[in-house]
């Protein structure tokens, strides 16, 4: 997030898109919601009718994975009725021009024709963007999670920019973290590209820097990401994993496809805290203490890095992951430091990134959690960024085009499915489905559908059926539901026994490899039907 | 981080306020109330009904003081301070007033062997005003015919002998939760919390987000689960919360080595503003579950996962991942870290990679 979480209160205009914000980030929606008792406006660009999107000004429900064609309109609007910030698109960006041929013939007309969405809603809505001053946009895996998914967050960049909405309290670009701590976890180098504190691996000053520092040669040669990881144990490129604290099998995309990578590797460790789908095919388990029963830090999505702090003991024999790491390291015959506590652990990271180097243990145990950048001892941390314009000097506008989605309904397969996460549970729920709350709400996997789409199926709320893509089939619940388009369909993924990433599609973005958990193709089936 | 009651984001400056409090001069930002210039000093006004985060009500009437000028005593969380504006927060005529009111609270609510309102485990904020300001004379207990079920949810329970009717979980449930679950039902003595249609929480549009729980200054709304438990006899650790990424803060309530509750921390204090939701209040089931890995597992020749030292078992991870390093390269091996680790794990793990084995095969969920 550009900007803070206690800020979204103070904001007059709120843009949510991509992000069913009130399930996903609950705490976060608490905020908008005040804000929007505040007076401020709320916009809404979600395929489904969210629970936001009942307290919004305006409700864009797209069809899913049309945001580039939605917001480049929205950019035309901008661009043609004289809405732009001229003196903040000269003086701190670059580019510009590139944009403005780029949505040349991306009117509100051409964008309804694509998205579903009225030509006159996307002009009110692009009109009240542009002339809001603090108007911030908010989004999540919505977003990222396509093909498309970089061209969609360059698409609404380019809306930020055009607009000045930067480098302003409550005004800028916030991408809302799906997790306790990706932020940390991205800033700690857990990335083929990055070493801690995003310094680029094929950077050789980075490098040598960390050569310098950990006493060993190291590779300039980027890694696979996860997506391509899991594609790369099949083709036989990955022979061994090592994988902490995920449950890959229920949280990538083609869960068959995994499986089958899972199975021709050579080696695989898996450390976790329950056994999951992916421990069924582990050659050696390692159980590791949760977040309770350890110390360390988790780097919120305001950039915030909080103490962690251990409560209780962990359970029988099991350890602290970072302990369990470091001793490993020596084993294969890396002289790990012998660290007193995950402190010290910080304080080396934090030595090696200018974005951190003023954050310690000591000093979030006095002071509270610290935003960064926060490169010196006496530096506060920082609330929002870009104050004093880009952080990297100029800005660039990046122009996109367009695409449909990988694979889009068809006769064979007519609807279209959506996943994502709700309320009651938590991603692979290992957690959450031990939790009495949580089952009593939402026992089993289910598909929320349109009445029609369910009616003209013969299918009553409620009733098991059979959903079945080109890579996978599940067993789940109809859920008639107000909140869907029609022709689309929207199912969580977090039941092993229902895997719904057996039906997800793992084509990847082109840049970043995300797979387009977002949108698929599936066929329906009515079980009693299908047993004849 | 506090209401957004003063303007916004000191975007523009209204002038400050200048008042005098019990002899002495206070200056408050335009639009505060007197309870919030009574606090700026320290004073220790009881209220039951009061919370930052949701708009003044003035129900309860705890926290009437005497403003020159003015007939009658009135609610420092209503009245809006002004300047000149002189305020008693102890004068013989509050006192009285507060003892009456304290009074007429105890004869409606459930009173324990020491003639005190009962503590429930969770803190009793009309017990805590009881012991500090004192009470009127014993009136007679209203047999209070409150409709009243316990429900088969498993984490709210309501008690209506201890509900003083402040309407504050109702108001939380409204103005901040937003999902308007709850209301005050009944008339009259009758008055109790309840859901619209009497329906079960679980059938009502409530997401279990225990706001109600945490608002409750009487501990009519407690937690099911942590009732047996004392809030007195727990230890308190300040930590993070495990799931999404919003990063609330958690106050873990540690009795005998295991979490027995969770609360937030005070409002106004950290980023989560003393809210929590269904996740971070409540699902804590997991860290005692006896489904826990407890112990090291190595895959035998029969196929099974079999139990071992960790020193066997680290000794069988380090040889395997050696083993495909020495057959197909470093490159061959891929490391999946967590975003659900802490950051020194991330860095160990990154490091792992790329120190102990050599590769950049190293990532984590960021793109799930």
């Amino acid at each position: 997030m550009t900007n803070s979480i206690p800020e979204i209160r103070d904001a007059e205009l709120l843009f949510v898109i991509g992000s069913n914000t009130t399930e996903a980030h609950p705490i976060i929606a608490m905020e908008m919601k005040r804000a929007v008792k505040n007076g401020a406006k709320l916009i809404v660009a979600d395929p489904r009718a969210i629970w936001l999107s009942n307290i919004a000004d305006l409700h864009l429900q797209l069809q899913p994975g049309t945001d580039v064609a939605l917001l480049n309109a929205m950019a035309h609007v901008i661009i043609t009725e004289g809405l732009v910030d001229q003196a903040f698109v000269q003086q701190h960006t670059v580019g510009f021009d590139t944009i403005v041929d780029a949505t040349r013939e991306t009117t509100p007309e051409w964008a309804e024709g694509i998205t579903g969405v009225p030509a006159d809603d996307i002009r009110t809505a692009a009109r009240l963007y542009a002339t809001t001053k603090h108007a911030g946009i908010y989004y999540t895996l919505g977003i990222t999670e396509h093909t498309h998914g970089t061209d969609n967050v360059y698409s609404l960049a380019n809306l930020v920019l055009m607009t000045g909405h930067l480098g302003v309290r409550s005004a800028g670009m916030n991408p809302l973290r799906g997790q306790n701590n990706v932020q940390g976890a991205n800033d700690a180098g857990a990335s083929p590209v990055f070493y801690p504190g995003y310094q680029r691996v094929d950077d050789p000053a980075a490098q040598a820097r960390f050569e310098g520092a950990w006493g060993v040669d190291l590779s300039p040669d980027p890694g696979m990401n996860l997506n391509v990881m899991m594609k790369a144990m099949a083709t036989g490129d990955i022979k061994g994993m090592y994988v902490m604290g995920e449950d890959i099998v229920l949280s990538e995309p083609n869960a068959s496809k995994v499986e089958q990578g899972l199975n021709s590797i050579e080696f695989l460790v898996v450390q976790d805290i329950f056994h999951n789908e992916t421990t069924r095919f582990a050659d050696v388990v390692l159980p590791a203490a949760c977040f309770a029963e350890k110390d360390g830090v988790f780097t919120n999505s305001d950039r915030r890095v909080q103490r962690v702090r251990k409560a209780v003991e962990p359970p029988g024999e099991a350890r602290a992951d970072w302990e369990i790491l470091c001793d490993l390291a020596r084993r294969v015959g890396y002289p790990m430091p012998e660290y007193a506590d995950p402190g010290e652990v910080y304080s080396e990271m934090a030595g090696l990134c200018d974005k951190f180097a003023g954050i310690s243990h000591d000093r979030i145990n006095a002071e509270g959690g610290l935003q960064w950048p926060c490169p010196a001892p006496e530096h506060p941390g920082t609330q929002y960024l870009h104050g004093d314009g880009p952080l990297k000097g100029k800005a660039e506008f990046q122009a996109t085009a367009y695409r449909p989605s990988e694979e889009l309904p068809d006769e064979d397969y007519p609807l279209l499915l959506s996943t994502g996460r709700t309320l009651y549970h938590y991603n692979a729920a290992t957690q959450t489905r031990r939790s009495s709350g949580a089952m009593a709400r939402q026992p089993r996997n289910f598909i929320e559908m349109h009445r029609r789409d369910a009616k003209i199926r013969g299918l009553e709320d409620g009733e098991l059926v059979r959903v079945r893509s080109r890579r996978g089939e599940v067993l789940a619940a109809v859920n008639v539901s107000p909140r869907m388009k029609r022709g689309c369909v929207w199912m969580p993924l977090h039941f092993p026994d229902s895997n719904t990433n057996r039906l997800t599609n793992d084509a990847g973005d082109p840049t970043t490899q995300t797979a387009e958990y977002k949108v698929c193709a599936v066929v329906i089936e009515k079980l009693r039907a299908a047993a004849k | 981080m506090h209401s957004g009651r003063t303007c916004r984001g000191g975007r523009f400056t209204l002038s400050d306020i200048k008042l005098t409090v019990d002899g002495e001069a206070v200056v408050v930002p335009a639009g505060s109330t007197v309870l919030d210039a009574t606090r700026k000093l320290g004073r220790s006004v009881p209220t039951l009904c009061h919370d930052d985060r949701v708009d003044p009500m003035g129900s309860c009437r705890m926290c009437l003081v005497e403003i020159e000028g003015q007939r009658r005593l009135q609610p420092g969380c209503a009245f809006k301070a002004s300047d000149g504006m002189v305020v008693s927060t102890s004068s013989d005529r509050v006192q009285q007033h507060r003892q009456l009111l304290l009074s007429m609270y105890m004869s409606d609510h459930a009173i324990d062997a020491d003639g005190l309102p009962t503590e429930r485990g969770v803190g009793n904020r009309l017990r805590s005003h009881v012991l500090e300001h004192g009470h009127g004379p014993t009136l007679p207990a209203i047999e209070a015919p409150r409709g009243y079920r316990d429900e088969p949810n498993p984490y709210i329970h309501f008690d209506a002998e201890a509900c003083v009717l402040c309407n504050l979980c109702v108001r939380y449930c409204d103005e901040v939760e937003a999902v308007s679950a709850i209301t005050l039902a009944g008339r009259g003595a009758g008055t109790t919390i309840a859901t619209a249609d009497q329906q079960g929480l679980l059938d009502s549009s409530c997401e279990l987000c225990g706001g109600c729980i945490a608002v409750c200054p009487t501990g009519a709304m407690t937690e099911k689960p942590s009732r047996a438990n004392d809030y007195r006899e727990a230890e308190k650790v300040r930590t993070t919360c495990n799931f999404c990424g919003v990063g609330c803060q958690l106050d873990l309530h540690v009795q005998d080595d295991r979490v027995v509750r969770v609360t937030s921390p005070d409002p106004g204090t950290t980023v989560n503003d003393g809210n929590l939701c269904i996740k971070g209040r409540f699902s804590y089931e997991f860290i005692h579950h006896d489904e826990r890995i407890m112990q090291p597992l190595v895959r035998g020749r029969d196929g099974n996962l079999w139990p071992a030292t960790w020193d066997h078992a680290l000794d069988v991870a380090a040889k395997g991942l050696l083993g495909v390093k020495a057959r197909h390269g470093a490159d061959a091996l891929g490391f999946v870290s967590s975003s659900r680790c802490t950051g020194e794990e991330n860095y160990l793990m990154q490091k792992l990679s790329r120190a102990a084995f050599g590769t950049n095969n190293c990532h984590q969920c960021a793109a799930t």
